[in-house]
């Protein structure tokens, strides 16, 4: 029974398993600390499956490595000196099967997850003020006076901010972050115009399309029945929106993505 | 102004012998102590800030006429009126310490539109508005006010706490006000020196107090008083009502002792979690048992969708328990409300704005159960997927209090129907600045093609809103919350434990055999 191997300073089986909890920190550390973006559990259990797997397999990639990782749990079973020790573990390792079952049948507290796109795609072409808009074509009307005219420029900012202040402060806030006086008590939350993911990735048309149709007129993928956007269409004029986007975009100092620089 | 070498601020200030610069100077030596790099602020700068940044709240004037002043509840502050909330100088002076200055613009002011511009405004750029907003007030000649004394801070104990609370409701000191549990349920219309409505604080909600709820805070509203506001300097020799030092620290401390409460929304608590009892459900809002459901709170937003809009909104929150038995589930909602609202009720309506209105609230619940993501637009449904509104009236001098229920289709597409048909029930009391509100109904109906059918184990979306009839809040004027979820938590039942037992046997089972195994081998 007993071959004479060499015994490695750490027993093999043990260094499997700080591999595998290594790995397993590692993850914890990068997503819940660093970034702090848990991953959920259910996506954890299939990543730590695949990590244990590979674990094994490199771990008994010859047949003498196979048998040095599994001789501890062997010598267990059948050294008779070892006797108490295997009784204890015989009980322990039923005892945690039965608690993870246990905990695993308790009914879940946790809400459905709610999956939603943040910038949906738009439709070719939507129907706004009673007309017809082609979205792949369509301009800010005054964009091209930021070059022509930028006093006039200026005044319809100008317009364009006391929009915003009166209309959208509430829930994306004065200074244009989404956080408002009232977002913290909406789902989705406002989004963050400063953000270099929002509005800087967007051309003009995609945010009068937004503007103009409000949460309800989404796609499906992106959840309208939650979005607290209203149909600014119903508040607001067509120019007043325009000028309400070169508010957004003067102020953050973002620029609108457009054809030209593609 | 007298002259700022004083012994009981909070810190000494020196005073430098030049003429122009004094102010500049003085205010800097204050600030000097987090700020050393900042250099005296420039009011040609600061109002290029102002210009960009607070303008359109503020107004061109600065005197609080933006754009949206009337859509703003708190009103943007008119600087011209040289009146600021926050100030740590002594009731008698005008001008406010730059450091108080500097605090408001930096931290914002909780509970207003008015954000925290510390992120996006240096030192320097927040040293060059204060001058800009000095000279808006006509401040920019005038000295450092003396800093109020605080003398010795009276550390929080249950015996300070206790001469607070007395010296509090003593003679209605406070309480004539703030109310007799601190919600700020008033008892006589207040206004501002602009004829603006103004509301006392709810003392219990530490996230609205615009400085914070720290004893030294409150020391200092209490001894300054509010500006501009009926809230009164208690540290006034001509005041009846005066208190000592030692005096202040204790209502302080009993102040910040009102603010500890559970009703603080955790945003990660979207899920009300009904617990199943054995016995009758309760069926009034003060019934004992209703500690032992789990309060979840979330915030109530006005309602900016759809027409008419709603800005200035008074609730804003709203705590919700939730228990049932076989047939019948009961929501407990509670949310503090300053006034108790009944049309024709004398005393109501001298409190209330005008066009007084019922208090009311309501629950919102999906007729179906949604099937996969797709749920009800969460402002009153929409055509394929109606809800049901679940109400409660607080009543009229000429009217009961009462339920009501109703379809809703959509914003403005609201079908009512008879409450009794479905079983719907409630409830209410008001007491102190708080409403607490019953609503029950039979789990299943006899209709199930216009009333939910409440499912145990499902998650069930569920929606709120209140209305303040003092406040202006009618029809589509009110506040409402977002869909979270409802959950009838079932008992677990036996199912876990067999199951773990048969895990227990099984791994044992597999043990046995291959230790077994191992033996026969050896011995083979």
């Amino acid at each position: 029974m007993s071959t004479a191997v060499q015994k490695p300073v750490i027993p093999r089986l043990l260094q499997a398993a700080l591999v595998i909890a290594g790995i397993y920190a590692g993850f914890w550390l990068i997503f819940d600390l660093i970034l702090a973006q848990p991953i959920p559990q259910s996506l954890m259990v299939m990543y730590m499956f695949f990590v244990v797997s590979g674990v094994f397999m490199v771990f008994t990639f010859t047949e003498e490595s196979a048998r040095q990782l599994i001789a501890p749990i062997r010598a267990l079973v059948e050294d008779q000196t070892k006797k108490t020790l295997r009784n204890v573990v015989f009980i322990v390792v039923p005892a945690l099967a039965a608690v993870a079952v246990f905990f695993q049948l308790q009914p879940s507290d946790e809400a459905p997850l709610e999956l939603r796109s943040i910038h949906p795609a738009p439709p070719s072409s939507v129907k706004i003020f009673g007309k017809r808009y082609d979205l792949m074509s369509l301009e800010n009307p005054y964009r091209h006076l930021e070059k022509d005219d930028p006093e006039q420029f200026q005044e319809l900012v100008a317009v364009g901010g006391e929009v915003y202040i009166r209309n959208c402060q509430y829930c994306h806030g004065d200074k244009l972050d989404g956080k408002g006086p009232y977002a913290q008590g909406l789902n989705p939350v406002p989004l963050n115009f400063q953000d270099i993911g929002t509005i800087a990735q967007l051309q003009e048309s995609f945010l009068f399309w937004r503007i103009a149709t409000g949460g309800p007129g989404l796609p499906k993928e992106a959840t309208p029945w939650i979005s607290s956007m209203p149909i600014w269409q119903e508040f607001l004029s067509e120019e007043e929106i325009w000028q309400v986007i070169l508010y957004l975009y003067d102020y953050t100092g973002h620029r609108p993505r457009s054809w030209e620089h593609e | 102004m007298i002259n700022s070498l004083n012994q009981s601020g909070m810190k000494p200030s020196v005073r430098p012998h030049h003429s122009r610069l004094l102010p500049i100077l003085l205010s800097m030596m204050v600030l000097c102590v987090g700020v050393a790099e900042a250099q005296p602020g420039d009011a040609e700068r600061g109002e290029r800030i102002y210009a960009a940044r607070c303008m359109l709240c503020h107004g061109e004037e600065g005197d609080g006429m933006g754009a949206a002043a009337e859509r703003l509840n708190p009103p943007p502050r008119d600087f011209t009126m040289a009146q600021y909330k926050i100030r740590t100088t002594t009731f008698e002076e005008i001008v406010p310490a730059d450091e108080d200055l500097q605090r408001m613009i930096h931290d914002g002011m909780p509970g207003s539109a008015m954000p925290g511009w510390g992120d996006v405004l240096s030192e320097q750029e927040i040293q060059d508005l204060i001058v800009y907003l000095k000279t808006l007030a006509g401040l920019e000649e005038e000295e450092d006010g003396n800093l109020i004394d605080y003398g010795t801070q009276v550390a929080v104990s249950a015996e300070s706490i206790e001469k607070g609370r007395v010296i509090f409701h003593d003679g209605d000191r406070c309480s004539e006000c703030h109310g007799q549990d601190g919600k700020g349920d008033a008892v006589k219309k207040l206004k501002d020196d602009s004829g603006y409505r103004t509301w006392p604080r709810n003392l219990t909600k530490p996230w609205t107090y615009r400085g914070s709820n720290d004893p030294r805070d409150i020391f200092a509203r209490i001894t300054t008083g509010i500006a501009g506001t009926q809230m009164p300097s208690f540290d006034d020799p001509a005041s009846a009502k005066r208190l000592s030092i030692e005096q202040r620290w204790h209502v302080a401390n009993y102040v910040n002792s009102l603010a500890k409460t559970d009703k603080v929304v955790r945003p990660e608590n979207t899920v009300i979690r009904a617990l199943r009892l054995v016995d009758q459900v309760p069926t009034t809002p003060d019934d004992p048992r209703w500690q032992r459901a789990l309060p979840t709170t979330f915030f109530l937003v006005p309602q900016l969708i759809a027409e008419q809009r709603f800005f200035t909104p008074s609730n804003d929150t709203i705590t919700v328990r939730a228990v049932y038995n076989e047939v019948e589930i009961a929501f407990h909602l509670e949310w503090d409300d300053r006034t108790q609202s009944r049309p024709g009720d004398e005393t109501a309506e001298k409190i209330a704005g005008p066009g007084i209105s019922e208090d009311a609230v309501a629950i919102q619940l999906p007729i179906q159960l949604p099937a996969g993501p797709e749920k009800p637009y969460f402002l009153r449904g929409d055509p394929s997927h109606p809800v049901n509104l679940w109400s409660w009236r607080g009543g009229a001098s000429d009217r009961a209090p009462g339920v009501s229920l109703a379809t809703a289709r959509g914003p403005t597409n609201t079908t009512e129907r008879d409450p009794a048909a479905a079983g719907l029930k409630g409830a209410g009391s008001y007491r102190d600045g708080t409403w607490r509100v019953v609503l029950r109904r039979p789990l299943v109906t006899t209709d199930p093609g216009q009333d939910l059918q409440f499912v145990e184990g499902e998650f069930i979306p569920v929606a709120f809103s209140a209305w303040d009839g003092s406040n202006g809040e009618q029809g589509s004027a009110h506040t409402l919350t977002t869909w979270y979820w409802l959950l009838l938590r079932p008992p677990p039942g036996n199912k876990p434990w067999l199951f773990a037992t048969l895990a227990f046997v099984l791994v044992l089972l597999v043990e046995l055999w291959w230790a077994h195994r191992a033996q026969t081998r050896r011995y083979t």
